[in-house]
């Protein structure tokens, strides 16, 4: 990227005794920074390599003189953390598949399709955005809890946060952006030859836009990820919580260094997850 | 002649001809959407509404009872308190928030080589679930024992109840929030900078601007349009902060950390009365829909913008 050949300051201004200044204190600062960000994982992980007594000692004791690695395989076991990543990654995971079909649908319709009244179901989509979401929390709730006609009740189940995780006005909005920036001739030519709109949905459109629909999904699975009011609220079963409900309630029987260690295997996820993201952060996640 | 006359008539008088067919299909791939937005969003929007003018309890629909539930919520001084407890975290937030990311995206963007790496350290506390976060964080707090008191030792400052003292409480949470947010504020301020072509800052270097002049007169006037849409969404953020006091302090102390969120889940799930909570949510929703219509919009001008 020809942006990364100089900043607000040119290279060479960079090598002058100013610019190395600038450059030092920024360092300096962006090294305080960083240290802040990375201190709650370095603490999590030395606390968790504890005994519990010596977690709430005062003094700052980072590196303990006899690690206890058996916490980690206590917390492991005792939480059934495996079974708590699996929860957790089904939850994001199909809520965000469902969020990727239901959205492309919806936008496929509003940009290539016509529908009667487009305005109107794209204002009346618009304006959930507008509203946050908490507003409606407790109709939403009562309405999981009985769904209307089949009377069936979504608490401790999965649909009960897949149905409301499929609902994102943002992917909709942003999707048929992307659809309508499609050249129109390729859809024409797929016509002559017969194809149905299902066969262009999901051999043209879809494929065309596949690396916006990928970023929009990484964002929406981190959001979902560390969900936490609504599964708290669905999931009352421990065996289906996911990461952020089942950890917390793990605070209030189990003592602080192996839940200090949970947590810090909880955080090991998204953080190598980061690594892999770093490709399209460079690029920049906003649209 | 004849043709010309025929044309505009034609143009003028579009063919109302209705394809059934085609309408089918474009209804059948609105469908899901169409149903999953009535039931999760557009009715449960209406329905707290006409909750708000109920009695409504866990058996259900208990009776009408007009402006009541209102009274009630007007009348009660936990009114006042939340609402000023909010009108706290946004300035507190935007006091010690707001700017960060903003001076971390100039900075960052500075650096050559190292710009990737400090890009994906500050985004990290994002991906991170909020409650494994505030757990850790919780116990970085701690009055007695705690980290963050060791460390202030070693500057001879005096321990501190950081979450227990109305005074520290909400400027902790705060700390805790720009933790988790900033990162990912970085990254937007980060791409608008690239955004901008470098001649500009070249043409400004020649003309003898100094760096700091730079920032000043030409880098930020022109990301000013993206810091003041995340600064609304921010406030919209802040104002329903609910995660945080609620696994912190629960509203303490002396409810100096209740938020409308905290209150209205208090209302609804732990006194069930779901007709007091969803006045409170229709009080919500009328303060935040305000900032939320200035956020929509200037989120569909800067679509425009860049056209």
């Amino acid at each position: 990227m020809s942006s990364y050949s100089r900043g607000i300051m040119s290279n060479t201004e960079w090598r002058s005794p100013a610019g190395r200044f600038i450059k030092y204190f920024c360092l300096a600062v962006l090294v305080l920074a960083g240290i802040f960000v990375i201190f709650p994982f370095v603490f999590s992980f030395t606390a968790g390599l504890q005994s519990s007594i010596d977690v709430v000692k005062p003094g700052i004791h980072l590196f303990p003189a006899k690690p206890l690695w058996n916490n980690y395989l206590d917390a492991w076991r005792r939480f059934s953390m495996i079974k708590m990543f699996k929860n957790t990654f089904v939850a994001a995971g199909g809520g965000v598949l469902l969020q990727i079909l239901v959205s492309a649908l919806a936008a496929y319709s509003l940009s290539r399709l016509n529908p009667i009244g487009k305005n109107v179901i794209r204002a009346a989509i618009l304006i959930t955005m507008a509203i946050p979401g908490i507003c409606y929390l407790i109709p939403r709730y009562i309405l999981m809890t009985n769904l209307p006609l089949i009377h069936v009740s979504l608490v401790n189940s999965f649909w009960g946060l897949w149905i409301p995780y499929a609902c994102n006005s943002f992917m909709i909005l942003v999707l048929t952006n992307t659809f309508e920036q499609i050249p129109k001739e390729l859809f024409e030519a797929a016509q002559v030859d017969g194809a149905g709109e299902g066969y262009m949905f999901f051999k043209i459109a879809i494929p065309l836009s596949s690396s916006i629909i990928l970023i929009l999904g990484l964002l929406a699975f981190i959001g979902l990820w560390g969900d936490f009011l609504w599964p708290y609220l669905i999931l009352r079963n421990s065996d289906l919580q996911t990461v952020s409900v089942r950890l917390y309630t793990l605070t209030r029987s189990f003592p602080i260094n192996l839940y200090l260690a949970g947590s810090f295997i909880a955080m090991l996820p998204p953080t190598i997850a980061s690594l892999f993201l770093a490709r399209y952060v460079k690029g920049g996640l906003t649209f | 002649m004849n043709t010309a006359a025929v044309l505009p008539e034609a143009k003028s008088k579009p063919r109302r001809h209705i394809n059934w067919r085609q309408q089918g299909i474009a209804y059948l791939f609105l469908l899901p959407a169409l149903i999953i937005f009535a039931l999760v969003t557009w009715y449960p929007i209406v329905k707290t509404i006409i909750y708000s003018f109920q009695a409504v309890n866990l058996q259900g629909f208990q009776g009408w009872v007009g402006f009541s539930n209102y009274g009630r919520m007007f009348g009660n001084p936990i009114f006042l308190t939340v609402w000023w407890n909010t009108f706290d975290y946004v300035l507190i937030s935007l006091l010690l928030g707001s700017m960060v990311p903003v001076i971390l995206a100039l900075m960052i963007n500075e650096m050559r080589r190292l710009s990737s790496i400090f890009q994906m350290l500050v985004y990290l506390p994002a991906l991170i679930p909020v409650t494994v976060a505030l757990i850790v964080w919780r116990a970085i707090y701690a009055p007695e024992g705690g980290i963050l008191n060791s460390i202030l030792k070693l500057f001879a400052i005096a321990p501190q109840l950081w979450l227990q003292n109305p005074a520290l409480a909400k400027p902790a949470i705060i700390v805790i929030m720009t933790w988790i947010g900033a990162g990912g504020t970085t990254l937007i301020y980060m791409s608008a900078l690239r955004e901008i072509p470098s001649e500009i800052f070249e043409a400004a270097e020649l003309d003898g601007f100094s760096p700091l002049q730079r920032v000043w007169y030409i880098a930020l006037p022109l990301i000013s349009a993206r810091i003041q849409m995340m600064v609304v969404l921010q406030i919209i953020l802040v104002a329903q902060v609910f995660t945080e006091p609620f696994i912190l302090t629960s509203g303490g102390p002396a409810n100096s950390t209740r938020s409308p969120v905290l209150e209205i889940y208090d209302t609804a799930f732990n006194r069930s009365d779901f007709g007091l909570a969803s006045a409170w949510s229709v009080s919500m929703l009328v303060i935040l829909a305000a900032f939320s219509i200035i956020y929509v919009w200037s989120w569909s001008r800067r679509d425009a913008n860049k056209g």
